[in-house]
């Protein structure tokens, strides 16, 4: 068994966590032209959400995600409502202040909740199975099987809803969407939603393969999703897959051969290739294309 | 004593504020690696001046130079770092991608800082008294920290004049109206990079300086002393005081620092939650930023065009612009326009 495939199959765990976060970071950007700071707290929202209802649910692992989701889709919409519609029309950078504001809000509301230290689940991770060349434990292998059904469902829901049809409309333009006869406030509040249900789930995800998590858990991963959303074009759900699946394998080989510490610093590494080289993202054919 | 201590922070914070103001109040970049330069500034200047290490306790250099000629060393060694970062973003990179670029930049930096033990001793961090001049004076503890008050306000003081002239020159002009409009800023010849670039190395060059003071005041420095979140605070004290205007910088660090900071001393922090008091502090801060921005971004001393114009209403923000694109920029750029604390909406990404 080689180390390069084990690590590569830690790398596919943490892109399909990251696949999901970076979408619901990208869908954000989307409707809202706003690059949300505060995407990480959504992620830590949901995290410590499954982890006070553990308790409740008897080690149900199906249920701890949903309340992560639930929560998640909460926050999502409490921070379109209170501070995203609030600073509509203003500068991208203000916007993007008040987010980091808030995000430094969460953060120690949770620290106020919780604690500072490091909490834990007590889920069961299963014992370790090889599927192919990889080697994963029972609860990766549910985290990927489930990142990959939330990412069809996206893509369902995107492609072939009137949902999907009116946030597709708001994200290429809000004001023209809504002369058509769109309630485009309803929409971007249904996007901000989704986006928190599925940066929960990622959050109720990551702090399970991690093991301990604390308030700073979704902050710390904030650059990573922010480098994939980035790698896929900065709004465009569907490339961010490929640019999640980058990142994850850079990381974590990069980690490997040196110190996982590292990661951030590859993480930095990849972003500012992609800025000086392709900041339009990686999939993108022409010059015209950007901001799909 | 205890107050002694509080304005000497204030000072020092104040010239790191002065420093950031000149990239986001005046180059209108929402900038993240700048604690990361007060952390070099601290570091450089410790290692420069404590001495050898003695193992386990491992970092470069161990000069021991005297502390201004290591203060100027340091200081280098930050525009130097900032040169690099400058470089990369600021020269394609506008608004939500700069401010992920450096925050990616501040984030690689801590990372390697906290796991890379010879270079500053990791986690652990270095540390070392300085106090200089102290026995060179015969001063007592006491004496000696009302003199290094003294003297970090005498550099505030220096460092204020030069901004304000900076502020005022034919400089600080074109820098703002690359701000208001970068591409008719372009269109009538002002090199946009280098105009930016300049004044993101002077700011940097302040907050390596502030680094230096700082080292001397908190005569430690590891990396818990300096997560991102610590920046957001000197951002609260910029908006609080007045973003662009050198006066409102200084007067919001102070009021942030002296006023906010110490009334929130006394906040009820449970016995079993030692935790509780600074993070209610800090949830006091976040919302203190999203209401200045939201109810008067331009701060208590609004930031005024050059000192010659009269004052008018900002462009860009009127209400109700509920719907539909921001009215454009009014014509051609005016040399020093007024500055919108809200700065009229540039394309955001790369351009």
């Amino acid at each position: 068994m080689s180390t390069f495939l084990i690590t590569v199959g830690v790398g596919l765990v943490t892109a399909a966590i990251l696949a999901l976060s970076a979408i619901a970071f990208t869908l954000e950007y989307a409707v809202s032209r706003v690059a949300n700071f505060a995407h990480g707290e959504l992620l830590t929202i949901g995290a410590y959400a499954a982890y006070t209802g553990q308790n409740y649910f008897h080690q149900n692992v199906a249920a701890a995600a949903l309340i992560a989701a639930a929560a998640g889709m909460l926050a999502g919409l409490a921070l379109n409502t209170s501070v995203i519609e609030q600073f509509r029309g203003r500068s991208p950078a203000t916007v993007l202040i008040a987010t980091l504001g808030v995000s430094l809000i969460v953060q120690n509301v949770l620290t106020m909740i919780y604690g500072a230290a490091d909490v834990s689940y007590s889920f069961a991770q299963g014992g370790l199975h090889h599927v192919g060349p990889f080697l994963w434990t029972t609860s990766d292998i549910e985290v990927i099987l489930s990142a990959v059904g939330v990412c069809g469902l996206i893509y369902l829901l995107l492609q072939h809803t009137r949902l999907g049809k009116a946030i597709r409309a708001v994200s290429q333009d809000r004001a023209l969407a809504q002369v058509s006869g769109i309630p485009a406030r309803r929409v971007v509040m249904q996007t901000w939603g989704l986006a928190g249900a599925v940066s929960g789930f990622a959050g109720f995800m990551l702090a399970d393969t991690l093991g301990t998590f604390g308030p700073t858990l979704g902050f710390g991963f904030l650059l990573l999703t922010i480098t994939a959303a980035v790698a896929g074009g900065l709004g465009r759900p569907y490339p961010t897959l490929g640019g999640a699946l980058l990142v994850g394998l850079v990381i974590q080989i990069g980690g490997a051969y040196t110190s996982s510490a590292y990661q951030n610093v590859y993480a930095f590494l990849l972003l500012v290739a992609l800025m000086l080289l392709r900041p339009n993202g990686l999939f993108v054919h022409s010059a015209r294309a950007v901001r799909a | 004593m205890y107050w002694v201590s509080v304005f000497t922070e204030a000072g020092i914070f104040a010239i790191l504020a002065l420093g950031l103001d000149m990239v986001w109040g005046w180059c209108g970049d929402f900038d993240l690696a700048f604690y990361g330069y007060l952390a070099l500034g601290s570091y450089m200047t410790m290692v420069l001046t404590i001495g050898r290490p003695t193992p386990p306790v491992e970092y470069i250099i161990g000069g021991r130079l005297p502390y201004p000629l290591a203060l100027v060393l340091a200081d280098v060694a930050v525009v130097a770092l900032a040169a690099v970062i400058g470089a990369i973003a600021l020269r394609n990179l506008r608004e939500i991608y700069f401010a992920v670029t450096t925050l990616g930049a501040v984030s690689a930096l801590y990372v390697w800082v906290e796991n890379y033990t010879p270079l500053f001793d990791g986690y652990n961090g270095v540390y070392g008294l300085i106090n200089p001049g102290q026995t060179l004076l015969r001063l007592t503890y006491d004496g000696y920290r009302v003199g290094f008050l003294g003297a970090v306000l005498v550099v505030l003081l220096l460092a204020y004049l030069l901004a304000q002239r900076l502020s005022r020159s034919p400089f600080g002009r074109m820098v703002r109206s690359v701000r208001e409009d970068e591409r008719a800023s372009a269109a009538y010849g002002r090199p946009v990079f280098f105009v930016k670039y300049r004044a993101y190395l002077v700011g940097a060059a302040f907050a390596g300086l502030a680094g230096g003071l700082f080292a001397v005041f908190i005569s430690a420095f590891n990396p818990s002393a300096w997560t991102p979140q610590e920046l957001l605070l000197i951002y609260a004290a910029i908006l609080v005081g007045g973003r662009g205007n050198p006066r409102g910088v200084i007067l919001g660090t102070f009021v942030v620092y002296v006023g906010f900071i110490e009334l929130t001393r006394y906040l009820p922090s449970p016995a079993s939650r030692p935790d509780f008091g600074p993070a209610l502090r800090q949830v006091l801060i976040g919302l203190l930023i999203i209401l200045m921005l939201k109810f008067r971004p331009e701060g208590i001393l609004p930031e005024r065009a050059g000192g010659r114009q009269p004052r008018r209403p900002a462009p860009g923000q009127a209400p109700g612009l509920a719907a539909g694109p921001p009215a454009e920029p009014a014509g051609a750029v005016a040399g020093a326009g007024p500055a919108s604390a809200d700065l009229a909406d540039q394309e955001g990404g790369p351009q």
